[in-house]
């Protein structure tokens, strides 16, 4: 029964074969990716450049200034005590942020009274901008707290008093906060639904285009046939492709990987065949084989990046947002991927996503296999 | 004589693409349906980032500690009654964030000694972070607020005493509505992709076809081959581009557009022009399509990353500053937010436009140049 679907995967085997290029570049380029994210990708945001309009030109100013020169977070660019100078400078994106300290600010620090001064914040790019804010808010706070200190001392008062509330965090699951934990397994799952999508999408619409899909509609092989024979090689292949990345993400970038590495093969075992499976089912629907790669590239690599919880948790988005994240099989993939690298739960927890993933895997090839038909026109 | 030759070899190329109504209707899709969805989606900043509470103490102080955990930063999930459920919630990533407050808040807190627990979900390291400052923010305030209270100070008098009030303003995006950032950036990078892969395909198709070799034995010369090559798709990507900078980024998304479009889109002619000759580049080495989108692919993702998009440049490693240099899509994205968000001109970004020019042209060069060697 099976015999005719091992023809099929023996022909497309030998197909792949035949195109070392390609082949070759179908794990090339992940594991480039691999290594760029996993090397290159800081986030976090550091020395960034500030600037200080400095009206008050004293010694307070001064330290005022070196409170956030002395961070490893800003790197000075100017001070000077031309506002026209700052502002081109937060324009040209020279400096990001500009601090201005208003003249008079030694005499108001030195005289026990309250002083404001302005903070302009570069915000065209959010999460930067964000996380400027926390900082100028940390840095200023510590120097404004210390002079309460100060004068609340000189008071007589005891200073511990002033926390009467504190609060106590601790980190789970990651708990030296480092980006490449979430970053290099997350990248992973994006490489694993791009790529093998890519390469599925390739399967019908190319032998539509050279002509030799009526080599597969005049043969005996029936519909299913066709597509399994023609989905194994390609799944297994991929499966290839995770073991080699799942081997640098431990081996070369030292990721914390602390749960069962065959619940996460499983996963992966379905995912391939699933990214497979969509890379097919758009190889039926489409024409052209730059339709297919348009297609398939726009319904994987979005899509994923933004919904699967790669940077955000799912629970954060909106009912939309949440709605999308349920027809991402990475969604599903990426809580099978965070369990097993961070979190080390018991098998019972990857049960929901497991299933949802042999599911969708199961429609998707349901459908290829309703759109497939052995007819000409 | 030349222009009669590019005329006509031009006007094939366009009808080659309006013939192909899928691929239209898929970048309408590309410009329209996946920028908003960029847009929509939340990305490394915090919002509505999900907390569950575990309140023992449930006193005033407790419930007006954690009424504090508001929108647009924080959002409360559940309220849990067990440590069981606490560990339920983070394991499986229904919350990021738990607060716990113990039986004997409400006392301490009048004895100047209370404690909270804070549990963070540690995996997205750089959300987490920020997440903690702002939670520990939350404290401190709440903690000054019960200390005025204890003291008898109103809060007018407590601004009488001496500190220094940062007024922190968010200069292009006061509220941060990331939104503006990523649907632009989307766009960005679509038409860089687009322009590419479009340019690529056309030309490999003539290769799987093999009719190729009937443009060789024409008149053609090889630059006025890419020219015409290159030419639909600067057309299309920038109709596209308008429609998802007016149709979702402006129309959508309400981002404000503050610099000149025309100078925009003048340099966007010469941008996309680029990056279609990258294309022209791979094409001339790859044998079909699918050896041109991985090999697309291997030089996109690279400059993509390089852009400063995801890494600001100035904390990016200094290796990278430099390899940033050689990516047109750094200085496209530097240009494009300069003009259409800060309102700058010409006078602040020409340097992105040499840039572009540059890159642009090397590129070009580089496939008119292999294009000559593989096919004397």
């Amino acid at each position: 029964m099976f015999e005719r679907s091992l023809a099929i995967a023996k022909k497309e085997t030998r197909e792949l074969m035949r195109d070392p290029v390609y082949l070759g570049l179908s794990f090339l380029v992940p594991v480039c990716i691999m290594l760029l994210f996993g090397y290159g990708l800081t986030m976090d945001v550091k020395h960034l450049p500030i600037a200080f309009v400095d009206h008050d030109r004293t010694a307070i100013s001064r330290d005022y200034i070196d409170r956030y020169v002395h961070s490893e977070y800003f790197d000075l660019i100017a001070v000077t005590s031309e506002q026209g100078d700052a502002t081109h400078l937060l324009k040209t994106g020279r400096a990001r942020v500009i601090v201005d300290i208003p003249s008079g600010f030694a005499r108001s620090v030195m005289g026990e009274e309250p002083v404001s001064l302005g903070v302009t914040v570069d915000g065209s790019f959010p999460t930067r901008g964000q996380v400027t804010y926390g900082y100028v808010m940390v840095i200023n706070g510590l120097y404004s707290q210390e002079l309460l200190t100060q004068f609340i001392q000189r008071q007589g008062i005891n200073p511990d008093a002033i926390l009467p509330v504190s609060m106590e965090l601790s980190v789970w699951y990651n708990p030296s906060l480092e980006s490449k934990n979430f970053i290099v397994p997350g990248i992973m799952v994006i490489i694993l639904m791009l790529f093998p999508a890519l390469l599925g999408a390739l399967l019908i619409v190319r032998e539509r285009e050279a002509g030799t899909i009526f080599n597969l509609f005049a043969s005996p092989a029936r519909r299913w046939e066709i597509l399994f024979g023609k989905a194994v090689p390609y799944s297994l292949v991929t499966f290839l492709e995770y073991l080699i990345l799942f081997t640098m993400s431990v081996w070369l970038f030292d990721v914390r990987f602390i749960g069962s590495f065959w619940v996460l093969s499983v996963g992966a075992l379905l995912y391939s065949f699933c990214t497979i499976g969509i890379g097919l089912l758009v190889s039926v629907l489409t024409r052209s084989q730059l339709a297919a790669m348009l297609v398939t590239f726009l319904i994987t690599v979005t899509p994923a990046f933004n919904y699967s919880g790669f940077l955000a948790p799912v629970a954060s988005q909106d009912a939309v947002g949440q709605f999308a994240a349920s027809l991402v099989p990475a969604t599903y993939f990426m809580d099978i991927v965070r369990g097993c690298y961070l979190k080390g739960l018991g098998l019972e927890h990857y049960a929901g996503s497991l299933l949802a993933l042999a599911a969708y895997t199961a429609v998707l090839y349901i459908l290829a296999w309703l759109a497939l038909r052995k007819r000409v026109g | 004589m030349m222009w009669r030759r590019l005329n006509a070899m031009i006007g094939k190329e366009f009808l080659q693409l309006f013939r192909d109504v899928p691929i239209l209707f898929i970048l309408t899709w590309a410009f329209t349906g996946i920028i908003y969805l960029t847009g929509h989606a939340i990305s490394m900043e915090i919002r509505d980032y999900p907390v569950v509470v575990y309140d023992l103490s449930q006193g005033s102080h407790s419930r007006e500690l954690v009424s504090r955990l508001q929108k647009p930063y924080f959002k409360v999930v559940d309220y849990v009654y067990s440590d069981a459920e606490v560990t339920a919630f983070l394991d499986g990533g229904k919350a990021s964030l738990a607060v716990i407050i113990p039986p004997d808040f409400e006392h301490r807190v009048n004895e100047g000694n209370a404690r909270f627990q804070v549990i963070s979900d540690g995996t997205l390291s750089v959300t987490a972070t920020i997440a903690g400052g702002h939670i520990a923010e939350i404290a401190n305030t709440f903690s000054r607020d019960i200390l005025l209270k204890q003291v008898g100070l109103t809060s007018a008098e407590f601004e009488r005493l001496p500190q220094v009030d940062a007024r922190i303003r968010i200069a292009y995006n006061e509220n941060l509505t990331h939104a503006w950032f990523s649907s632009m950036l989307e766009m960005l990078n679509m038409a860089t992709m687009v322009a590419a892969l479009l340019t690529a395909a056309a030309m490999v198709r003539e290769k799987e076809y093999g009719t190729l070799e009937q443009l060789m034995v024409s008149p053609l010369r090889p630059a006025e081959l890419f020219v015409a090559k290159i030419v639909p798709t600067v057309v299309m990507v920038l109709l596209f581009s308008l429609l998802a900078l007016f149709g979702v980024i402006k129309g959508v998304f309400d981002t404000p557009i503050r610099g000149s479009i025309l100078l925009f889109y003048s340099v966007s002619v010469v941008y996309v022009f680029a990056a279609a000759s990258l294309g022209l580049a791979i094409a001339v080495l790859a044998r079909n399509i699918a050896q041109a989108t991985m090999m697309l692919l291997l030089i996109l993702f690279p400059m993509m990353f390089l852009s400063g998009a995801f890494t600001p440049p100035e904390s990016m490693a200094p290796w990278m500053q430099y390899a940033s240099l050689i990516s047109p899509l750094r200085y496209y994205i530097d240009f494009g937010y300069q003009v259409l968000f800060k309102g700058n001109g010409l006078a602040e970004v020409w340097p992105d436009i040499v840039g572009i020019f540059v890159v642009g042209a090397v590129m070009f060069s580089f496939a008119v140049w292999r294009f000559r060697q593989v096919y004397k």
